[in-house]
């Protein structure tokens, strides 16, 4: 009795998971349907372009002048008198901008921005707005979730060429004129060493445009499954963060294997 | 007309629609009746496609759209409007934003007709226009139901469909829905299907009835035909205090 008990929880919850990845596809797919309809949802579009904007400028400027510091310090700590400290600034400038900044950067923000969109998606659809919309003959995906997808793409590698950018002025602000530690000229030498224009577009533009799809899609999916009042916006907005989380770590080990 | 034949519907396993006959006439506002949990809702949101019924068909002069795939049935649509039991107001949209919603995405009018037919609207509901600028947050749940009103009037539609209309509301506001039904029937709209279970707006509103128990069909008929009994029965509990 107990084991069949235990093979239909396994069972039950088997199907639940690939059912999820299934809808979520789904949604995927009919935001990639309303694309050609981009015009007729233009407002909406440039609405979560500024909404997307105005919620993690700021953030994202702590964040990246704190993590630039942060691995400054690290950096400048573990390394020994022997290592040149071109060389040192140069191991900063790329874990930063390839690795530290766009992660720390995505996890915070699908926190913010992901639960805020399944919390919002949510308290739509509990609060029969998403089918207000059919009633009015628009298209949910395109007016709600196409235009966020789009813009998570979209905003998050310029916020991260923002954050990035912040982050290596901060480095140098401390480094070089604060602390005299190493020279501009020095610094610079540092940055333009052993360069590569493929990694500056794999940590700016791929990696968190990937970053930014994943935000928008898992907060979309958990918004327009929410049900259950309250308690159902709750669980979405959780359930957002720790899916769209577990999904840029997973994505950001891989695209590295694969691109780098 | 609207024609449903053998619609039903369940819910795991438990039927909440068992296969409705019905015909809803051009020009007649249909209420339809029951307490809570008898299908009425699930019953008028299948109707607009809201809910996807497991059978039947329906047929909107003639066209079944159950079998019409999204695209084809927004033509459809388009002649359908729905007032929704909680208003279903965009809370991320003022009023003014709420109302032009629709022209905004479906018409080729200029701002300053749109403005036209907002100041229309919120005029036909008594509403001032100084309503406008708000947030649905900032509105009283009798504004709220006269914005979805005038929402739904903005899309000019053929048939229009209220989910408890009165749900929540008090004295005043209830009267004052009563007038705004009659007057978007005389006005906008001439069919109208209601889903209700107050029996006052049942006596107020209807040209015929439909009682709906344990998503059965148990009486069609004109409000006069109701027995005390019939009601009796419906409600379970004895007759009501607002029959």
């Amino acid at each position: 009795m107990q084991t069949k008990i235990i093979f239909e929880n396994v069972g039950g919850r088997t199907v639940d998971f690939f059912t999820a990845i299934y809808e979520a596809w789904q949604l995927v797919i009919d935001s990639i349907k309303a694309l050609p309809h981009i015009w007729f949802y233009r407002r909406q579009v440039a609405e979560q372009i500024y909404v997307f904007l105005v919620k993690t400028l700021p953030i994202a400027a702590v964040i990246s002048i704190f993590v630039g510091l942060g691995a400054m310090i690290q950096g400048t700590y573990q390394s020994s008198a022997l290592i040149p400290r071109t060389y040192v600034i140069n191991v900063i400038f790329k874990s930063t901008i390839i690795e530290l900044c766009p992660i720390i950067l995505s996890l915070v923000l699908a926190g913010k921005l992901g639960a805020s969109l399944a919390a919002e998606l949510g308290s739509m659809k509990i609060s029969e707005q998403v089918e207000a919309l059919e009633t009015m003959s628009l298209d949910p995906v395109g007016f709600l979730i196409m235009p966020r997808i789009l813009a998570g793409m979209i905003m998050l590698p310029i916020i991260t060429i923002f954050a990035n950018f912040l982050a290596m002025f901060s480095v140098f602000f401390i480094a070089s004129i604060a602390t005299d530690w190493i020279s501009p000229k020095e610094f610079l030498s540092g940055l333009q060493m052993n360069y590569r224009a493929f990694e500056f577009y794999f940590g700016n533009l791929i990696k968190p445009a990937v970053n930014g799809f994943f935000i928008a899609l898992i907060g979309s999916y958990f918004g327009m499954r929410t049900h259950g009042g309250a308690l159902g916006v709750g669980r979405a907005a959780t359930n957002a963060v720790v899916v769209s989380a577990i999904l840029i770590v997973f994505f950001d080990y891989y695209l590295a294997r694969l691109l780098l | 007309m609207i024609e449903v034949r053998a619609l039903s519907k369940k819910y795991n396993g438990k039927s909440v629609l068992e296969g409705i006959d019905l015909d809803i006439n051009d020009n007649e506002t249909l209420v339809i009746l029951g307490p809570s949990g008898q299908g009425k809702t699930v019953f008028i949101k299948s109707l607009v496609r809201l809910i996807e019924p497991d059978s039947g068909t329906i047929r909107y002069d003639g066209i079944d759209v159950l079998t019409l795939p999204k695209r084809k049935f927004i033509a459809v649509q388009k002649k359908i409007a729905f007032v929704f039991q909680d208003n279903a107001i965009f809370d991320f949209l003022n009023v003014k934003e709420n109302l032009s919603l629709y022209l905004r995405m479906h018409s080729k009018l200029s701002e300053k007709e749109i403005n036209k037919e907002v100041l229309r609207a919120i005029e036909f509901v008594r509403l001032n226009e100084e309503v406008l600028d708000k947030y649905p947050e900032e509105l009283s749940g009798g504004m709220m139901k006269r914005v979805a009103i005038a929402r739904a009037m903005m899309q000019q539609p053929c048939y229009m469909f209220y989910d408890e209309p009165t749900m929540g509301l008090d004295e005043a506001n209830i009267e004052m829905v009563v007038e705004l039904i009659h007057k978007f029937k005389k006005s906008v709209c001439t069919t109208a299907v209601i889903v209700t279970h107050d029996i006052h707006l049942m006596h107020a509103v209807s040209d015929r009835v439909v009682l709906l128990k344990e998503g059965k069909i148990v009486f069609v008929g004109k409000k006069e035909e109701i027995s005390e009994e019939s009601l009796h029965k419906l409600y379970d509990t004895g007759v009501r205090d607002d029959i």
